[in-house]
């Protein structure tokens, strides 16, 4: 049981510099947890100023059945300059704890866990008239009337409206107040008493906030004012709904297949709350609501775990919208699952919510998992390349991989090429560190040349890190072309050169027919599609710096590069590369790239265009 | 040489007037007793579990005879050298004082006293013209011509947004730690003239407001792929002693109030800009949702989902960005050149 509670954090009132002892300042209320609990109220007798300082209390009491605040002792101006020392807030604020207990206070504790704030503004004056105050500050503080109140607890009174200090400073003042928009509602107010009731329990789960209206009436002689303000009181939650099923879906199928990865999600079920569930501290409400597998076999227990997220949904149970929770709890694998693994069974999580008292806190999901074997194969019987005899080192011929290979996630395949006869090998073969394929390059130039290579055999083998399983391939490499003179003075890069037709009549590093490709762009402001001399338009610039460009700088700096970048452009991803360039973007290998408007303009308007206008 | 008037010197009103903390140290270090006391207190916070530790006789008779010292009423200046130095001394004190977890804290920064009206005042001679006179013109680029004219705001204006404008390779789009290390350099070092006129221009259409939504770089600084819950933003917030009295200044200097004309407090609307523009950089920073330019609305980055039976708490954290009378005013008196005509 929660036991007594205040419906309100924090209070507010003024105190002015001489008021009389004995002045009411603001009543405070409890409410409780069962019918039979009386309610005392204590004062912590340190006074905290600007949240800070601290001072014993020598003029505050409160009495300790019915919660009235009154100044027991004047507050005069060597009392005020005391406590306003060191406060150079522009308002000087002493803050008060009050405690609650259902027993009387034996000691004079400060540190219960029920307790609740109240401010004291201290103003730098004597009480002012009542005639000089407005209707708003003769019937409402400053703080907004806002108030909560537990879930199914008993009804009981929750607040005064009525200011003790103005009742007792301007009692020739007739000041009344209603509660409006309560009709149908369960609060009722005491026109005696000027206080508010709840008349009946409350529960969440029908109606979270109700909004009313507190209205004020000022009578002076035959002048009359009023206000109204938002008198609001949410009910707080508590853990009385047991876990439900949505569409009573309790199963669902989990297939572990090409991806097999360690983190990777194979199926979520969701279990619905209508209590609400903090996620702040996340922490504790993760314990609150566990899910935990259900499993006496180590190998599951190691391979699979639980994650459980959940979110905040509404519900509108019966038109007005009240929160609720929706828990997801998803099959995750705990680590990489080898290719040869072939299991079936069914894995159950128990979920419970922990703190609801009744024998409805749990229930149990269940998730039919089936782990598929992969083959390590290759569906070409054989692989065949052409490869033309101009083609220089780096130049990417063509991939390899194995069946599905690109489905593949958490299986490590390696690619590697069986030497052939030992005189003609101009190809190898690279992978990146997170790619499911291989690449094939051109990685001995002169060997293309040979007149006697002309087609060469060779066998890649795949083979899985994990399992050591492998397949093999038959691999033929056919050279092919005429091999044409090597022009003079051409760069080893294409990416130095800066004009389209220097480009074409030039080769470079990774080039596959002898001679760079000119990509033609757009020519509107920055673009990715800028015009730059690549030795493959298809791999050239794409924005990713492959394994095979990685190997040489002067291969594709337009994607690699690391070193400054002179002109309009924007960097690739991990400020490696130009991503998108303004005009023609060229490159010197180790050093800095530029990107610029190619100065050769189209002919200026002359005298004919003009006429012809 | 003289010898010092006393821990804390003293106006003639006999009220104490705040030294900084940093020196505040220095002058307990020199007190055997106060030296002494401050240590064990210390001690007592450093434990996990405050409140059993302050239940201790020792830590709360420390806590009294330091009352009395000059670290007591200590404060610290915004962009002082060793700031945080001076806030760890600051919070050391008074998380043993307050319970640590009040809505509102009072701010360590010593209080701002300059006006708006100030800042007018050099604006106008930056800009050589009359702020009248530009009322057709698109306030939100002028602000950055300006700065983009003086040396030391164009090179920490560049150096933030490049830093937070950087691709960084996976699943991140860029350094957060670096970009919001950049902000708090460009606010810190920055006179208001040219920072405030950035960040609070008045604009008339969607593209200067668009660009005024766009001056911290929100896409790095500002946006992420989750809403956090407000509360669990202020937490992480409390937990970084510069963030929390960055959090604490806003509040202090930001709080709407009825006492005041213009919602603020003491009417101070270059106070409250100035203790905004202290939040970029943190955890909660603050930025305008949209580009709209009717309504203006600032946020952090966090929403009230999610927040059990402290729904209400959370909106109030959220509504003091969201809906604070204080906050739009003092943003719309900048924009329109008005300040608040105080009585000196």
């Amino acid at each position: 049981a929660f036991g007594l509670y205040f419906p309100r954090k924090e209070y507010l009132e003024n105190v002015y510099i001489d008021e009389p002892a004995g002045v009411p300042l603001l009543r405070i209320h409890a409410l409780k947890d069962s019918h039979e609990e009386v309610a005392h109220f204590h004062l912590c007798q340190t006074l905290i100023i600007s949240r800070a300082r601290s001072h014993e209390n020598n003029w505050f009491q409160i009495r300790e059945k019915t919660g009235l605040l009154y100044l027991s002792k004047s507050l005069d101006r060597d009392d005020f300059n005391m406590l306003s020392v060191g406060n150079w807030m522009p308002l000087s604020k002493v803050m008060l704890y009050v405690f609650l207990s259902s027993h009387p206070f034996q000691e004079k504790e400060c540190d219960s866990a029920t307790r609740t704030t109240v401010f004291l503004s201290l103003i730098n004056a004597t009480a002012p008239a009542c005639n000089s105050l407005t209707a708003r500050q003769l019937c409402f503080t400053e703080m907004d009337l806002s108030f909560h109140i537990k879930e199914n607890r008993p009804p009981g009174t929750f607040h005064q409206l009525q200011l003790p200090s103005v009742h007792h400073l301007c009692q020739n003042l007739s000041i009344s107040y209603k509660l409006l928009a309560a009709e149908g509602l369960p609060f009722r107010y005491n026109e005696n008493t000027t206080s508010v009731r709840v008349t009946q329990r409350l529960d969440r789960e029908e109606r979270e906030r109700y909004e009313l209206i507190a209205k004020c009436t000022v009578r002076e002689g035959f002048r009359e004012m009023q206000v109204e303000v938002p008198f609001l009181v949410n009910v707080l939650d508590e853990d009385d709904s047991p876990p439900f099923l949505p569409n009573g879906t309790d199963t669902a199928d989990a297939v572990v297949e090409f991806n097999r990865k360690e983190g990777t999600v194979l199926a979520t079920l969701t279990v619905y709350d209508a209590d609400t569930t903090p996620i702040y501290p996340l922490e504790s409400s993760r314990k609150k609501y566990t899910g935990t597998i259900v499993t006496d076999d180590p190998w599951i227990s190691e391979t699979f775990r639980v994650e459980h997220i959940f979110d905040e949904i509404h519900f509108s149970p019966n038109g007005s919208q009240v929160r609720g929770t929706r828990h997801e709890y998803k099959l995750v694998l705990n680590k990489s699952i080898s290719v040869t693994e072939h299991r079936y069974f069914q894995l159950d999580v128990l979920v419970n919510d922990t703190e609801f008292p009744g024998p409805e806190r749990s229930v149990m999901l269940h998730f039919n998992v089936s782990i598929l074997p992969v083959s390590i194969q290759f569906s070409n019987v054989t692989y065949q390349f052409t490869v033309n005899r101009n083609a220089e080192r780096f130049a990417q011929i063509g991939k390899i991989c194995i069946e599905n290979c690109m489905k593949f996630r958490g299986v490590n395949i390696t690619y590697k090429l069986l030497s052939p006869n030992a005189s003609c090998y101009p190809v190898g073969i690279l992978q990146g560190r997170e790619d499911k394929y291989g690449s094939l390059y051109v990685n001995d130039s002169s060997a293309l040349r040979r007149p006697e290579c002309k087609e060469i055999q060779y066998t890649v083998q795949a083979t899985d890190k994990q399992s050591r399983k492998h397949a093999k391939t038959l691999l033929t490499v056919v050279l092919e072309g005429t091999i044409l003179k090597k022009e003079e003075d051409c760069p080893d890069s294409c990416a130095i050169s800066k004009h389209h037709a220097e480009c074409e009549e030039c080769g470079g590093l990774g080039v596959l027919t002898g001679r760079c490709q000119w990509r033609q762009g757009s020519g509107k402001g920055i673009t990715t599609n800028y015009s730059t001399c690549t030795p493959s338009i298809k791999t050239c610039p794409d924005g990713i710096c492959d394994v095979v460009e990685s190997r040489d700088p002067a291969v594709c700096p337009q994607d690699c590069t690391s070193g400054n970048i002179i002109g309009g452009h924007g960097k690739g991803i991990g400020n490696l590369g130009i991503k998108s360039g303004h005009g023609i973007c060229y490159c010197f290998p180790r050093q800095n790239c530029y990107c610029e408007k190619d100065d050769i303009k189209e002919q200026l308007c002359d005298e004919v265009c003009k006429t012809v206008i | 040489l003289a010898a010092p008037p006393g821990p804390a010197g003293q106006d003639p009103r006999g009220w104490r007037v705040p030294v900084d903390c940093v020196r505040a140290n220095e002058l307990c270090a020199g007190e055997p007793s106060c030296s002494s006391r401050y240590r064990t207190l210390r001690q007592c916070l450093a434990g996990r579990d405050r409140n059993t530790m302050l239940a201790n006789k020792e830590c709360q008779a420390a806590l009294e005879v330091l009352q009395e010292s000059p670290l007591y009423d200590c404060r610290c200046k915004r962009g002082m050298k060793k700031e945080l130095q001076c806030l760890q001394i600051y919070w050391s004190i008074h998380l043993g004082l307050t319970e640590g977890e009040e809505f509102y804290e009072a701010s360590p920064y010593e209080p701002v006293t300059s006006r708006l009206s100030d800042i007018f005042r050099l604006a106008s001679i930056f800009s050589g013209m009359d702020p009248a006179a530009t009322s057709k013109s698109n306030h939100c680029l002028d602000a950055a011509k300006a700065c983009n004219l003086n040396d030391n705001c164009k090179r920490l204006r560049s150096g933030y947004i490049s830093t937070c404008s950087r691709e960084l390779a996976g699943s991140e789009p860029c350094s957060r730690r670096k970009c919001h290390k950049a902000l708090r350099q460009f606010f810190d070092r920055v006179p208001g003239e040219f920072t405030f006129r950035l960040l609070f221009c008045s604009c008339k259409d969607r593209a200067c407001a668009e660009r005024r939504r766009q001056t911290i770089v929100p896409s790095c600084s500002y946006e992420d792929r989750e809403k956090p819950n407000c509360l669990d933003l202020r937490g992480t917030c409390r937990a970084d002693h510069l963030c929390r009295s960055r959090l604490a200044d806003f509040h202090t200097n930001c709080q709407a109030t009825f006492q005041s004309l213009t919602s603020c407090p003491g009417d101070n609307y270059q106070a409250c800009l100035g203790s905004y523009a202290g939040l970029i950089g943190f955890d909660v920073t603050p930025n305008y949702v949209d580009a709209s330019t009717t309504s203006i609305t600032i946020s952090p980055w966090c929403s009230c989902k999610g927040s059990g039976n402290m729904e209400e708490e959370c909106e109030k954290f959220l509504r003091d960005f969201t809906e604070n009378p204080c906050l739009r005013n003092a943003i719309q008196a900048f924009g329109n050149g008005s300040d608040v005509n105080v009585a000196p």
